[in-house]
C-alpha cells in the first residue's frame, strides 16, 4: 500500500477494512501487510484519494 | 504501568463523553481514553446539530461552543431551484445549531472529568483481550505501554471502529454504507442567507448531498458526502468542482480542511456483548438521510454510561444484563431510522430531473402550510414512487 503524505489519519479507510488491517494513529496510518487482502476499498473510500495499491 | 477500572469508553467524542459522564455519575469508577493530544481536534464534521436533543441531555448551550444559530433549511435542485424550510414550521433533524466542536466536545469531555471519570488524553488502544472477569485493553498511552483491566469496554471510537470487533462483534461499516466525506471551513462566502443550512442535491454528491453551513457572516463549512457505490470521482474532486461553480463559495478561501467517513447504514445490529458496548458512530447511531450523528451519539453514549454503571452495581456484565442497552436504543433511536433509511433510499433513486420536478413544486406552496404530511402527499403528486417508498411512514 502506498500511503501519500498528505493523508489526514481520519480513518474511513479503516472503517470499512473488512481483514481489519487498519491501524489509525493521531499522525500516521500503518497498513498491516499480512492481514490486507488487497481488496482495494480503503482505496476507493478515502475522500482525498491518498492510498493507492502498489 | 497497570491500571483496574470499572468502566473503560475508548474514544471521547460526543458518544464516549458522555457514556463517562453517565457512568461516573451513576456511581462507577471510569476511565476515559482518547488517542488525540487534543480532544476535538480536529474535527471531521460540518457542526450542525438540534438544539432540542441538546437540552434533553442535560447540555445546556453554552456560547463557547455554539458558532451560530440556524433558522431554517435550503434545498437546492440540481437546476438551482431552492426549497425554504423554516423552523417554525417544521422540525428539521440535526439543525438549530452550528458548533464549534473543537470547544463543544473539549467541554463534553469536562463534563465527564467533573462526573469523576479519569481521562487519559494520547493514549490510544492497540488491543484487546478477554480474560475472566472483563476486559484487558493494551494502549499506547505518550510513548508508554499500558493496560487497563475493566469489567465493562464502551466502544466510542468513531467511524473507523475497530474496538468492538476485536472483541468479537461483527459490528464494521459495509463499504455501501460508508458515506466518503470532505469539507472545507472558508472564509469570504457571499451567502444569500448566512442564518440558514444548505443542502445541494442530485450529480452534484452522488450518493450524498453537498452541503453550506454557515459559521459566521461570511464564514461556512462547505464539504460533500458521497457513496462510492455512485461514483468513481473522490469526494475532494467533486467539492473543489462544486465551489468553483457555487456563486456562494467562488471567491471563498479555506482555511481548513477535514476528511472522514459518515456511516449511514443504520444502527448495527451487534452493538452489545458480554463485557462490552459499541456506541456512537461505530455502532452506526447516524441519521441515515442527513448523515447526522452528534445527537445520537450522545443520547447512546448516555444510555450506555446508565446500563453499563447499573450492570457494575449487579456485578452482572454479561451479555444479557447489558441487553437493556440494546432495547433502549432500538426503541428510541433505531425506529426512527428505519423511516429515514427508507426515506435515503427514495432520495437515491431520484435522479436530477425528478429532483428538479419535485423542487418545481415545493416552490409553489406557501412555507407555513409544509408539515412532513404535505410534504409528502406532495412528493407523491409528482413522484408517483414516492407513494411505494413513503406513503406509509410519515
Ligand atoms: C465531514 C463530516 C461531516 C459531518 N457533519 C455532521 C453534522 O453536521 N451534524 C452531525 O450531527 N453529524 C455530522 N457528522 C457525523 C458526526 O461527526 C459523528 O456522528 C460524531 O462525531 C460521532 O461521534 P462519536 O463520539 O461516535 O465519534 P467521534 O467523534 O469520531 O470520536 C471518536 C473518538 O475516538 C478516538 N479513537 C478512535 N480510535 C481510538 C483508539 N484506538 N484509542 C483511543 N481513542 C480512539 C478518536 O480519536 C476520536 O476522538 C459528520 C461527519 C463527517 C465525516
Ligand atoms: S481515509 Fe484517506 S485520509 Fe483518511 S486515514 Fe485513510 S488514507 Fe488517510
Ligand atoms: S486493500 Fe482491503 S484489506 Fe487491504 S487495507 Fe485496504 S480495505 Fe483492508
Amino acid at each position: 500500500m502506498i500511503i501519500q503524505e498528505y493523508c489526514m489519519y481520519c480513518g474511513a479507510c479503516a472503517g470499512v477494512c473488512v481483514a481489519d488491517a487498519i491501524d489509525v494513529q493521531e499522525l500516521k496510518i500503518v497498513v498491516d501487510d499480512e492481514k490486507c487482502t488487497k481488496c482495494g476499498l480503503c482505496v476507493k473510500a478515502c475522500p482525498v484519494a491518498a492510498l493507492s495499491l502498489e | 504501568m497497570d491500571y483496574t477500572t470499572d468502566i473503560l469508553v475508548v474514544g471521547a467524542g460526543p458518544s464516549g463523553s458522555l457514556a463517562a459522564r453517565e457512568a461516573a455519575k451513576n456511581g462507577a469508577d471510569v476511565i476515559l481514553i482518547d488517542l488525540k493530544s487534543e480532544i476535538g481536534s480536529p474535527k471531521r464534521c460540518a457542526e450542525g446539530v438540534s438544539k432540542q436533543g441538546l437540552i434533553d441531555l442535560g447540555i445546556q448551550p453554552d456560547k463557547r461552543w455554539i458558532a451560530r444559530k440556524s433558522n431554517g433549511v435550503r434545498l437546492v435542485s440540481p437546476d438551482q431551484t431552492s426549497v425554504w424550510l423554516s423552523e417554525d414550521t417544521i422540525e428539521l433533524p440535526e439543525s438549530g445549531f452550528v458548533l464549534e466542536r473543537k470547544v463543544f466536545d473539549k467541554h463534553m469531555a469536562m463534563d465527564a472529568a467533573r462526573a469523576g471519570a479519569k481521562i487519559m488524553i494520547k493514549t490510544r488502544a492497540t488491543s484487546l483481550e478477554r480474560v475472566d472477569d472483563g476486559i484487558v485493553v493494551t494502549a499506547n498511552k505518550m510513548g508508554e505501554e499500558i493496560k487497563i483491566h475493566a469489567h465493562i469496554v464502551i466502544a466510542a471510537d468513531g467511524p473507523g471502529s475497530r474496538i468492538g470487533r476485536w472483541a468479537g462483534l461483527d459490528c464494521n461499516t459495509k463499504f455501501n454504507n460508508m458515506e466518503s466525506c470532505v469539507q472545507y471551513e472558508m472564509a469570504g462566502l457571499e451567502m444569500e442567507n448566512n442564518n440558514v443550512i444548505q443542502l445541494y442535491f442530485g450529480t452534484v454528491a452522488p450518493g450524498g448531498y453537498t452541503w453550506i453551513f454557515p459559521k459566521g457572516e461570511d464564514i461556512a463549512n462547505v464539504g460533500i458526502g458521497v457513496l462510492k457505490t455512485h461514483t468513481d470521482k473522490t469526494a475532494i474532486e467533486l467539492l473543489d468542482e462544486f465551489i468553483k461553480n457555487c456563486p456562494e463559495t467562488q471567491h471563498a478561501q479555506p482555511v481548513e480542511i477535514n476528511v472522514g467517513g459518515d456511516p449511514v447504514g443504520g444502527l448495527i445490529e451487534e452493538r452489545y456483548g458480554d463485557n462490552i458496548l459499541v456506541v456512537g458512530d461505530a455502532a452506526g447511531f447516524v441519521n441515515p438521510l442527513t448523515g447526522g450523528g452528534i445527537n445520537t451519539a450522545l443520547e447512546s453514549g448516555v444510555y450506555a454510561g446508565i446500563v453499563a454503571a447499573q450492570a457494575i452495581t449487579d456485578g452482572d456484565y454479561s451479555k444479557k444484563n447489558l441487553k437493556e442497552y440494546y432495547n433502549l436504543t432500538k426503541e428510541n433511536i433505531g425506529k426512527n431510522y428505519d423511516k429515514y433509511k427508507k426515506a435515503k433510499e427514495y432520495l437515491l433513486s431520484l435522479n436530477d430531473d425528478e429532483l428538479n420536478d419535485i423542487a418545481h413544486e415545493f416552490v409553489k406552496v406557501d412555507i407555513d402550510e409544509i408539515s412532513p404530511k404535505t410534504l409528502v402527499k406532495l412528493l407523491i403528486k409528482v413522484s408517483p414512487k414516492a407513494l411505494l417508498k413513503l406513503g406509509k411512514l410519515f
